[in-house]
């Protein structure tokens, strides 16, 4: 018996002298990115090594403030991500409920295609995406330019049309009986029955809109109505700039998602498993 | 109140006929049972009298109403589901009171059903509570609940007991016959357990294989039922089937002998035709219809396997010379301590090759 | 269940529209324009303008190769590393799990700007933390930027930190779902654990690992914003250059419309050829 737990024991060790360094190093372009944000440009560019974060955060955040206007940048990204978390949540949920729970003429086609599109490169409808929203539809530099195209998502209907086919039909029979009209099965019986999923895939929805770089960038390019990880990106790579600034503005981008990562980790960890496990 | 007709009703899935032309009337105020073995159709044919699957053929007529394309809610039924179906989300009274208020009914009388429905169910103490926060009996109970606050003509229930323990079904079930009784109410209840059907019901409709096998009322399937099927299927221990072959007639009918042991026979009298000698039989005889040597018009030797002592009664397991199982009904006072004994048959009944009764 | 198709489009119509209008109109369109010579006015049908033009264009093979080069180290390195993660943050023995879930899982949040500034940063020449460590262990310092060796590499560094995690995540579900009750019979028959991780969860997670296959390679292809933002523009000269910065390149700083469209294209044929390979490789066996 204690040969066993010798053995378990240096398993064990084996196992934590692996994983720590690999998590440290995991870890480490995070580390610096907060470290970066709080020191002074000449001491980001200087021959020491600094590995211990500096109190120079807030000059950082006015350096770029003046290089760019990243906190209007901010709210443009937190007004787009809400409105496009609450329609897509509403949508691809719609659109998952009708593939669950109805049989109707067409169904295989409308499933085929959702799989199709999930292995079609983005950039096959980037061009005329792009062409149609700014030169047809007229929409460049709005927020439904920013809102609406990346409204088809196919991986969120695929995950809701799982949680909605887990659910016993007797539930839904059972209001269906009653004579409950299906909006209102679906609003009233479903919806509330998927919270946990509805907020999973509203965080990966959220996570995915905050952080979309190539399509603001084509769309939105105008300053004021860039997002913020544009607005950012068209910093670097800038000779004169405040690279404490980039580092600030890469700080508030990433810690608050950091946040919502660790207190909601079940959910995100959910959302983005769903996409493979059947 | 009404009366439930089905008209040749046939169910398709595909090309798969599931149900193959049902034809039953169900009186005002009769509870009837649907039952049979898992996959006969009986559960398919109570969705289909709910409106939940299309009808593939045939009519279904709720209180002399051709319901064929009323939408559920339309028909007056209401139904009890297996998994009892309680919205989770929901307290107890907001689970019965759901439906009503969804379809606009006013507050006040949703209300008095609620109330009413609480009181018939005794389940007002548990209103504010949530689905889980329920043991199995009361979910059950607030699922029949939610079926009474509808007021309907018909009472649907598919399988309303086969989640619960042995002993709280037994409550559960006289809980049923309670409420049909205080109501009066239509019901049409689907299980595919015979006891539960025998107890419950004013006439059983025994189905296989999307076929209906017997219609009748429990005594009259127990004491004759028309094929092989029937038989086995109601009555608890199963009946017996031994095989035998006709070897004649004389004064009392047919003269059936019981394979592998030619001196045992047994006398039929027959009203229909008789089949011609030599053509295989099987003959049912129910476990309390064995009776001691001597007793019965026929003796047969069988050898004891297994002796179950229920107290009051006793089964004994035994196997004829032929090797067919037979289970023995008995008296606790009145089992044999040899291990091959002979009984006699003192009630029996005989089928044909194709299952059909010889009578 | 009964046949509903009005109620069941009711529920899709806003979805399918949203697919028609920005999915199934660009998905035609693109196909037209790329036979499309589109820097004349009005743009004019020229069948093998931008198709003749690619098969002889260099900065395509370069940009070809080079995606494919990246695909070819990246993907399997990244995919191996996260299947070492997903099979120790599985072990039982592991303590302070949270913790290192969190280490690996935390760059699944990290937007694509934040993270290509934090590496162009630290893996600068001069200045940089990476530098600065080698050359404090002895090691020379390495110029990531103006070589096309580190330069790829610092693109394949990059990309692996930020996916590493998520397939990571995929791959840990799947293992979680692969019944417990298998290993314990397995380890009564006394299979040892490296031989229960080869004979039992690798095979049972193929479908998985394939499907994270597909995802990252389907996703390297496009690789854009690390070579757009690390190493500036897919530099040095066009050594990092990507099939998506050459369609971005072509499309909208040079606006041939009709180019970038056989660019995307020639993407999309490679990833319908890739998911061919996967539903061949996860086929039913008969």
């Amino acid at each position: 018996m204690s040969s066993l737990s010798s053995a378990r024991l240096g398993r064990s060790i084996a196992l934590h002298l692996f994983l720590t360094p690999l998590a440290l190093i995991w870890l480490f372009p995070l580390w610096m990115m907060v470290v970066f944000s709080t020191m002074p440009d000449n001491g980001i560019f200087s021959p020491g090594i600094e590995l211990l974060p500096h109190g120079n955060f807030m000059d950082n955040f006015n350096n770029l403030q003046r290089d760019t206007d990243f906190v209007g940048a901010i709210g443009i990204s937190v007004s787009v991500a809400v409105t496009y978390t609450f329609l897509s949540v509403l949508l691809t949920s719609m659109a998952g409920w009708a593939l669950a729970r109805y049989r109707f003429v067409g169904k295989g086609v409308v499933v085929a295609i959702i799989l199709g599109t999930i292995t079609l490169p983005y950039a096959v409808v980037l061009i005329p995406q792009f062409i149609m929203v700014a030169r047809d539809f007229k929409l460049a530099n709005t927020w439904v330019a920013l809102i609406v195209p990346p409204l088809f998502n196919s991986l969120g209907v695929l995950f809701m049309r799982q949680s909605f086919s887990m659910m016993p039909d007797d539930l839904f029979d059972a209001a269906r009986v009653e004579g409950v009209k299906e909006w209102r099965i679906f609003l009233f019986v479903a919806l509330p029955l998927a919270r946990p999923m509805l907020a999973a895939l509203a965080i990966i929805l959220f996570l995915a809109s905050w952080n979309n770089y190539l399509w603001p960038l084509l769309i939105n390019s105008q300053p004021g109505s860039m997002t913020a990880p544009v607005a950012l990106g068209t910093l670097i790579g800038l000779t004169k700039v405040s690279w404490g600034g980039i580092m600030a503005g890469a700080v508030m981008l990433t810690v608050p998602m950091l946040v919502v990562f660790v207190l909601l980790q079940r959910h995100f960890i959910a959302g983005i498993a769903a996409g493979a496990i059947k | 109140m009404a009366t439930v007709t089905l008209n040749n009703v046939i169910k398709r899935f595909g090309v798969f006929e599931v149900v193959h032309g049902a034809n039953i009337d169900v009186k005002d105020g009769e509870f009837v049972v649907f039952v049979g073995p898992s996959g006969c159709g009986k559960s398919t044919l109570l969705r289909m009298i709910a409106g939940l699957e299309d009808i593939s053929g045939g009519e279904i007529a709720i209180g002399g109403k051709l319901v064929n394309d009323v939408e559920p809610a339309d028909r007056g039924i209401a139904m009890v589901f297996q998994s009892y179906a309680l919205y989770p989300h929901m307290s107890v009274e907001q689970n019965l009171s759901f439906g009503l208020r969804m379809t606009g009914n006013p507050k006040a009388d949703t209300d008095r059903r609620v109330k009413r429905a609480s009181e018939i169910l005794r389940i007002n103490e548990l209103m504010k509570r949530r689905p889980r926060q329920l043991s199995g009996g009361q979910r059950q109970r607030v699922a029949i609940g939610r079926a009474i606050v509808r007021e309907p003509q018909v009472f649907l229930f598919d399988e309303p007991l086969s989640n619960l323990d042995a002993e709280l079904r037994v409550q559960m079930r006289v809980e049923i016959s309670r409420l049909h009784k205080e109501l009066g109410t239509t019901m049409i209840y689907v299980t595919h357990d015979q006891t539960e059907a025998m107890t419950l019901a004013d006439r059983i409709v025994v189905m296989r294989a999307g076929h209906i096998e017997q219609i009748g009322r429990p005594l009259d399937l127990y004491d004759n039922p028309d094929n092989q099927f029937v038989a086995g299927f109601v009555g608890s221990p199963k009946m017996n089937f031994i095989s035998g072959r006709i070897v004649g007639h004389d004064v009392h009918g047919v003269v059936v002998e019981l394979a592998g042991q030619e001196k045992t026979r047994i006398a039929q009298p027959l009203t229909g035709a008789a089949p011609e000698a030599g053509s295989k039989v099987m003959v049912g005889v129910r476990p309390e219809h064995f009776g001691s040597a001597g007793e019965g018009d026929t003796d047969l030797v069988v050898r004891i396997d297994v002796v179950e002592h229920l107290g009051g009664t006793s089964f004994l397991y035994a196997r004829t010379a032929n090797g067919d199982d037979v289970v023995i009904q008995r008296d606790a006072a009145n089992v044999p301590d040899a291990s091959e004994i002979t009984v006699s048959v003192r009630k029996s009944y005989l089928f044909d090759e194709k299952g059909l009764r010889l009578r | 269940m009964r046949y509903q198709n009005a109620t069941a489009y009711r529920f899709l119509a806003p979805y399918l529209l949203i697919f028609a209008i920005f999915w199934v109109w660009p998905i035609i369109d693109s196909f037209m324009i790329s036979f499309q010579a589109t820097r004349t006015v009005p743009w004019r049908f020229a069948p093998t303008f931008n198709w003749g033009r690619l098969i002889g264009d260099p900065a395509f093979f370069n940009a070809l190769k080079n995606t494919l080069l990246i695909l070819v180290i990246q993907v399997p390195v990244m995919i191996t590393l996260a299947l070492v993660m997903a099979v120790l943050l599985n072990s039982p023995l592991l303590k302070a799990r949270g913790l290192y879930r969190f280490a690996f899982f935390a760059p699944v949040v990290v937007g694509e700007v934040a993270y290509s500034a934090v590496f162009r940063l630290m893996f600068n020449l001069n200045f940089g933390i990476i530098n600065k460590l080698l050359n404090s262990v002895g090691l020379p310092s390495v110029d990531w930027f103006s070589n096309v060796t580190p330069a790829m590499a610092l693109i394949m560094i990059a990309v692996t930190w930020r996916w590493a995690g998520y397939n990571a995540i995929i791959l840990l579900a799947g293992m979680q779902s692969i019944p417990e009750d298998v290993y314990e019979a397995a380890t009564l028959d006394r299979v040892s654990k490296l031989r229960q991780f080869f004979f039992i969860t690798l095979p049972l997670l193929k479908p998985v690992i394939v499907f994270c296959l597909v995802l990252s390679i389907i996703g390297t292809m496009q690789l854009f914003t690390e070579p757009f933002l690390i190493t500036e523009r897919g530099g040095p000269g066009g050594g990092t250059e990507t099939l998506g910065l050459l369609l971005y390149r072509q499309g909208f700083r040079s606006l041939n419309f009709g180019y970038a469209s056989a660019v995307a294209y020639t993407m999309a044929g490679l990833a319908i050829a890739i998911t061919l390979v996967q539903l061949w490789l996860t086929r039913e066996p008969k």
